[in-house]
């Protein structure tokens, strides 16, 4: 693991990184206002007629219910950030748990049965399997959750596995064991804080993973239940488009590529930034 | 035990997995089908014999390995929704999923392949710079708003009015083309910036190796370099990359391009029995695909051994 404080300078000295980072604090406080119950509280109510230009009431005009666009585009943020932290946090911290324990006991039965379970999940094709939890579900709000966590755990827990294998073979850890301290102590007290650096780069992956999969599940109708969301309000414009009326369109895109736009460049920071072999100098000649 | 064999085991393993999956979740957990079948005013034998002939009055075990013999021997049923034969309905859409999806997926790949070429070449100078920019910026557009963007832009007054705003009439080259090009488009588009930023690791990764070092100082030229030594050499990354990324690409991209373009694929199939709740053929679906996509996996692990030596 690198110093922290050469990880911190690294990522002061990426631009790009540190502009993504200001703009997801944005949309974070953002998500909070709206929590908060602050701005975007009107996304349900039609208040105004169909299809209205862009006014001083309704800042992006109105959708094709009369809804006010601004306030549902604003609203969808805390959508975004609700799914994309729950999907994020649980599908890491599941990646950890599992790899760690492959990488552990590599090449024993535990090891097999998970890498087993990887190919398999692996396997089957996402939005299908998505579908088939649905199906199961039968129209919970949480099957588009259970499927992504279930499914996104995979690229994590093969990472945490090569390097918990690698880790386990370090000075650290042979002198734990020779202590005697029990394995799930060292697992979690000395090996997986030293994967720290794989699960944040992981997590900021997950999460734009996410956002995006939460769009065209929405248009599939497997997504958001209740409340509103960019992928919903893209899937109400596909009836308006056709129709001349890009309102609806243009505020739930261009918010959602600034959002996965800004996470993108700040998960390659991160990643530049712990990574050993990185030099951002060589990088920019 | 050979390697082959090996390979074959693990396929069947994995194969268990999938049908396991997908029948706990469809069949074991899936909504009660009787009642979809019969009508209003069922006697209670009918209904007995329904439930009797969808194996509800089997063991779990039992009625699992019927999903797996009726799977492997394709006695899929019939569509609850149409009353068609699964098989059937599979075997018409299955080409035009083929013909749509293709065309896409071989581009945004080569395009990938040329474009990290290119951005590996001239590392860290503006091509690089350009390029890897460019990828990141297309990694951050949703595959919705580029298929809604493009049908704006091409298929519509409001732009060009190039192509067919949907549908999928094709009866000759031209009228195919016509109609493919669209999906294709939104095809490359979603998955070049990915592709790219792939290919460009793999290759800078390759270049930075030993053997390119003394190719270099033997004088061998840059373009030498890239095709003869650095191509060949990452062949087995891009192998996987291709051959991992037929579910996502091809069967997901499927789903979402046909019934948004209106396409009578396998996509739009599965659309609709999602939406309606067709279990025979949303289980016929997910089956047959996660298996197809475990085959592919072996054939991609008996490719590696035509393509590297070392593989054991």
């Amino acid at each position: 693991m690198e110093p922290e404080g050469r990880i911190w300078r690294r990522l002061r000295e990426d631009r790009a990184g540190l502009a993504g980072l200001a703009v997801v604090s944005l949309f974070l406080m953002l998500a909070l206002a709206v929590w908060l119950g602050l701005i975007g509280q009107d996304w349900s109510i039609a208040a105004g007629g169909r299809w209205e230009p862009p006014s001083p009431q309704h800042w992006f005009g109105t959708n094709i219910l009369g809804q006010d666009i601004f306030q549902r585009a604003v609203y969808s943020v805390r959508t975004a950030f609700e799914v994309g932290l729950v999907v994020a946090v649980l599908s890491t911290l599941l990646g950890a748990l599992l790899g760690a324990l492959a990488g552990w006991y590599s090449h024993g039965w535990p090891d097999g049965a998970i890498l087993w379970l990887m190919g398999v999940l692996d396997s089957i094709p996402f939005y299908l399997f998505v579908a088939a939890v649905a199906y199961a579900l039968q129209g919970q709000p949480w099957a588009m959750h259970v499927a992504m966590i279930a499914t996104f755990w995979t690229g994590t827990s093969r990472l945490v596995r090569a390097e918990v294998m690698k880790l386990k073979t370090r000075e650290f850890v042979m002198a734990a064991r020779t202590i005697g301290l029990p394995d799930l102590l060292i697992l979690g007290r000395h090996v997986l804080p030293n994967t720290v650096h794989i699960l944040l780069v992981q997590a900021s992956i997950a999460f734009v993973a996410a956002i995006k999969t939460e769009v065209i599940l929405s248009f599939l109708g497997l997504g958001v239940q209740d409340g509103v969301s960019w992928g919903l309000m893209l899937a109400e414009s596909t009836q308006e488009v056709l129709a001349g009326h890009f309102n609806n369109f243009l505020a739930a895109s261009l918010m959602l590529f600034v959002l996965l736009m800004s996470f993108n460049l700040l998960a390659d920071a991160l990643q530049d930034a712990f990574d050993p072999t990185f030099d951002p100098k060589q990088a920019a000649q | 035990m050979q390697y082959p064999l090996r390979k074959a085991f693990h396929g069947l393993l994995l194969v268990l997995g999938v049908t396991f999956i997908s029948f706990v979740l469809m069949v074991w957990f899936g909504p009660d089908q009787t009642y979809t079948l019969l009508g209003k005013n069922a006697t209670a034998e009918q209904i007995a014999e329904v439930r009797h002939e969808l194996g509800y009055d089997q063991p779990f075990l039992r009625r699992y390995l019927d999903y797996v013999a009726d799977l492997f021997t394709l006695r899929l049923g019939a569509s609850n929704a149409s009353g068609e034969q699964v098989s059937r309905i599979l075997a018409r859409t299955a080409p035009v999923s083929l013909a749509l999806m293709l065309p896409g997926f071989v581009l945004g790949n080569l395009m990938g392949i040329a474009l990290g070429l290119a951005a590996a070449r001239r590392r860290g100078q503006w091509t690089d710079r350009l390029i890897s920019g460019l990828s990141v910026t297309g990694m951050s557009i949703s595959f919705l708003v580029i298929i809604i963007a493009l049908q704006v832009l091409l298929s519509t007054p409001y732009g060009l009015n190039l192509f067919p705003v949907r549908g999928w009439q094709v009866t000759d080259l031209p009228s195919y083309l016509w109609h493919v090009t669209v999906p294709t488009l939104s095809l490359v588009l979603v998955t070049l910036g990915y592709n790219t930023r792939f290919y460009r690791a793999v290759f800078v990764e390759e270049a930075s190796r030993d053997h390119i070092r003394t190719a270099r100082a033997f004088g061998a030229s840059p373009a030498v370099l890239m095709w003869k030594h650095v191509l060949k050499n990452s062949l087995v990354p891009i192998i996987t990359r291709v051959m991992f990324s037929i579910p996502l690409v091809v069967i997901s991209g499927s789903l979402l391009i046909e019934s948004y373009f209106g396409i009578p694929g396998v996509g739009k199939v599965a659309f609709d029995a999602i939406t309606s709740g067709d279990q025979p053929v949303l289980k016929a679906v997910v089956g047959l695909t996660a298996v197809a996509f475990v085959l592919i996996q072996i054939a991609t692990d008996l490719l590696y051994r035509l393509v590297d030596p070392r593989v054991a």
